[in-house]
């Protein structure tokens, strides 16, 4: 479903991606960690081109999301993504977040497009609050929002860049909710995040990203039990203890 | 002899009343053309792609580094000898539209940048069109910021029409001008050609002393 061969990025001369070979599959969980500047986020902002590759291929769905030429919005759409920082649209209601996508890039009516995005609030618990604006919701609601809107274009992955690290701790468990229930309708999902819990619950696989490598790969209680590599174990031993 | 002078400038404030029209036309025409010329310019300015950025860059350098007078004289003397003749005009117009347009795309541009990448980033991952993102998502926002300036701007691009009246646009200020000689009342025609300029520029000063309070409270 997404496949990265030999993918090479720099950023100036940060070498942020370093020769990436990844196949995730349909309905698989993947977890990405690492610590900062890892390239984690950026391993999966190109996904659907939010950044550029500058050498190697990226295959979603069969798009060639690599190439210069390949027009990306019909991808985009398919795929879901969570920001760490939620971006919702600030000068428009829960409703009208949601429903911007469907309408203006599936084209859908907005009766039926207002009947899809009151289901998909439904689903993160947030039905009552179809018409307040997004400064007016906590930063678990609005990230559940922004989930919702997502799940809105019913795409076949969706994709989360450290979805509750910009959150309160009382907060994390509603959203972290949220995406086990995702889980279980079956969805593809790569999620950057240090939230071991999750991780060990749902993931199928979990990937330790450092220095724009993939240093390890294992499942989840292989890799926070007894992981491989020191590099890796040095990481799981901070993120246990902080 | 003032009293005798009053007279005869009631008897011609219709030739004023033309005036103050013609600067109306010309404020008008030019505030949409500007607005329009502006937007589009601004957008480019702020936008990603680095050629379309310093070309615009250099446009603006140009315009706003030149006085007003010196880009109509060029417009209205110079490029007939290139082949390309106006009236005064359409002269006028062409002038403000590119003069206004220049500082309004500044403007604009700056309203723009002020918006977090975030929103285009999750406009950009929900699949809208670049033109898609602009009108739904950017544009709507920046016009918190951009709205204030433009409307301040307005109030400048109103009172330059006066420039105008050096290619013989009979606008107001070139009322003034003709009247002056026949009516030798400086002050009192010059403050008439005041008082119309304000009736025309105080209520979008009002209007952008509101919008200010009105976009800092939110």
């Amino acid at each position: 479903m997404i496949e990265f061969k030999n993918v090479n990025k720099w950023f100036g001369k940060l070498h942020v991606l370093n020769n990436i070979n990844l196949k995730i599959s349909k309905g698989e969980v993947l977890v990405i960690c690492g610590p900062s500047g890892s390239g984690k986020s950026t391993l999966i902002r190109c996904i659907n081109r939010l950044e550029k590759i500058q050498d190697g291929e990226i295959i979603v769905n069969s798009s060639l999301v690599h190439k210069k030429s390949s027009n990306l919005t019909q991808l985009r759409g398919e795929i879901g993504f969570v920001f760490q920082q939620f971006h919702l649209y600030p000068h428009m209601t829960v409703l009208q977040n949601i429903m911007l996508a469907p309408v203006n890039v599936k084209k859908i009516s907005k009766k039926e497009a207002e009947k899809i995005s009151m289901k998909k609030l439904d689903q993160v618990g947030l039905t009552g609050k179809s018409g307040a604006y997004p400064a007016q919701l906590s930063g678990g609601q609005q990230q559940r929002v922004a989930i919702a809107r997502g799940l809105a274009m019913s795409p076949e992955i969706m994709l989360f860049d450290e979805p509750t690290s910009a959150l309160d701790p009382e907060m994390i468990g509603e959203v972290l909710d949220v995406m086990v229930n995702l889980v279980s309708e079956g969805m593809t999902m790569c999620v950057v995040t240090h939230e071991m819990g999750f991780a060990k619950k749902v993931a199928d696989r979990v990937l330790f990203m450092d220095e724009g490598m993939i240093v390890e790969t294992g499942t989840p209680d292989e890799f926070f039990d007894s992981p491989k590599t020191d590099r890796a174990a040095e990481f799981i031993s901070k993120i246990l203890t902080h | 002899m003032m009293a005798f002078y009053f007279s005869r400038l009631v008897e011609i404030y219709p030739f004023f009343l033309k005036g103050l029209l013609m600067t109306s036309k010309i404020a008008f025409i030019s505030l949409i053309s500007c607005t329009l010329i502006g937007f589009v310019l601004g957008i480019a300015r702020s936008s990603n792609n680095l050629i379309l950025k310093r070309v615009v860059g250099v446009y603006v350098a140009f315009v706003r580094g030149t006085p007003f007078v010196v880009q109509i004289f060029i417009i209205f003397f110079i490029l007939p000898e290139w082949g390309l003749q106006l009236e005064a005009f359409p002269a006028a117009l062409l002038a403000m539209a590119i003069m206004g347009s220049a500082f309004i795309c500044e403007i604009v541009a700056g309203g723009i940048n002020s918006i977090p990448k975030g929103q285009w980033e999750a406009a950009t991952s929900s699949g809208l069109t670049l033109i898609q993102q602009l009108r739904l998502v950017i544009v709507p926002q920046a016009m918190k910021v951009i709205l204030p300036p433009l409307v301040g701007q307005y109030v400048l691009l109103i009172k330059d029409t006066s420039v105008v009246s050096v290619i013989g646009v009979m606008e107001l200020t070139r009322v003034g001008w003709v009247t002056v000689v026949r009516i030798p009342e400086g002050l009192m025609v010059f403050s008439l050609v005041g008082v119309l300029y304000f009736s025309i520029s105080y209520p979008l000063i009002l209007l952008s002393n509101y919008l200010e309070r009105r976009m800092a409270v939110q």
